[in-house]
């Protein structure tokens, strides 16, 4: 019990994947003109981190080492692909909402980063529970950077209006630009709160 | 060399049993995945041409450059009521895919966009029933303003994207004209001349 809760603080606070460890970037930076963008890239990578850990675990004493990056990306890449295939025959609403994602989520570099850190290495739960944490963490960092671009880029958050229409919308935070502005200046009040903790310690 | 065949083998079996995996899903999602996408066009039609009741597709030879899709027409019991036109625009990110309800003497019933791939945040809003209602009640060729539009055949851009605002305008302007001009819908029936 204690393990699994070490796990998900870990994820999401400690080691966090954006913040913290500055990976899978890419997405984080493309995806995140508004909250709900943010929310759902992060749960869509959080189903697949969590399964890709699982079957690495399962597989961790099958797989030799001197194979296990190709074994992974296939592994993966064929995860990826289930789920798209399954959102699309069954739940095409939430399809047509993470469609553009979903082939995103194979490159996403934080998949293979746990898959060849931790699940490799670990028991099932502990792993399955890693990825939960790790894609929480991920959910949370892309779903604040969202909020903030939208707010300050539409007025907006989660498609309801919250500043008043005489505000005028700085469109920069929506383009390219306002997702390195919102990461370095989130990054930075972070590190600023960890070292002003560590100060104290 | 017994080493590199171990590890050949074990590569092998694990992108054998995905690929098995993967055919097996493919074979089983296939049929729900043509009926959502039937589906899904069936609805869209249903709300850009409310009026009808039954769609049934058209075979139009159209020009080569022509950006229009399919040609759908709607009727309602067995009177025809207009069409449903699926035409796809160059975009400022690629083709935007927007499905046209017109009535048979030419004026717009309803606009909505299946797919595109513009910026977020800004050509994205094209989607918005905000910019489509625009559309709604319109005839005629149709040209995009940046100011509130004045006159009758003028369509508001979004802010920041008026290239989009331009290209969608641009794709219902040849379902206009089609509709318009090419089309005889005399006696119920459907005749097209390009000539």
């Amino acid at each position: 019990m204690k393990k699994i809760i070490e796990r998900l603080t870990n994820g999401i606070i400690v080691e966090n994947p954006t913040f913290v460890q500055v990976i899978g970037m890419c997405p984080t930076l493309a995806v995140t003109t508004g909250a709900e963008n943010g929310i759902g890239m992060g749960l869509a990578t959080t189903a697949v981190l969590v399964g890709s850990n699982l079957f690495i675990s399962l597989l961790r004493k099958f797989i030799p080492s001197k194979i296990r990056i190709p074994a992974y990306v296939v592994i993966i890449a064929s995860l990826v692909t289930l789920i798209e295939f399954t959102l699309k025959a069954y739940v095409p609403g939430l399809y047509s909402q993470l469609g553009l994602f979903i082939p995103l989520i194979v490159v996403n570099c934080i998949i293979l980063a746990r898959a060849e850190a931790y699940a490799s290495k670990n028991k099932l739960l502990p792993s399955i529970m890693d990825g939960l944490g790790m894609g929480l963490g991920f959910t949370l960092a892309l779903t604040t950077i969202g909020a903030v671009r939208e707010i300050l880029g539409a007025g907006k958050i989660f498609g309801v209006q919250v500043l008043p229409s005489s505000y005028q919308p700085a469109l920069i935070m929506i383009l390219a630009p306002g997702a390195f502005f919102t990461l370095g200046i989130l990054m930075a009040i972070l590190n600023h709160v960890r070292s002003k903790k560590m100060k104290k310690a | 060399m017994k080493e590199i065949l171990k590890l050949g083998f074990i590569l092998f079996l694990i992108t054998a049993v995905s690929a098995g995996l993967l055919g097996f899903a493919n074979e089983m999602t296939k049929e729900p995945i043509a009926k959502q996408v039937q589906q899904t066009k069936e609805e869209a039609m249903k709300q850009t041409l409310p009026e009808a009741d039954k769609y049934e597709g058209v075979e139009v030879d159209l020009p080569e450059e022509s950006s229009i899709l399919e040609v759908n027409a709607g009727y309602k019991g067995d009177t025809l009521e207009g069409f449903a036109v699926k035409v796809a625009p160059k975009g400022f990110g690629g083709a935007i895919e927007i499905m046209v309800g017109v009535s048979k003497d030419g004026i717009l019933q309803g606009v909505k966009i299946l797919s595109h791939s513009e910026t977020p945040g800004l050509g994205a809003n094209a989607e918005s029933p905000a910019f489509t209602s625009q559309y709604e009640g319109k005839s005629g060729q149709l040209k995009v303003v940046k100011t509130t539009p004045g006159a009758e055949d003028e369509i508001q851009a979004i802010t920041g994207a008026t290239i989009t605002s331009k290209a969608v305008t641009t794709g219902i302007n040849e379902v206009l004209n089609l509709i318009e001009h090419r089309v005889d819908t005399d006696n119920n029936e459907i005749i097209f001349d390009f000539n």
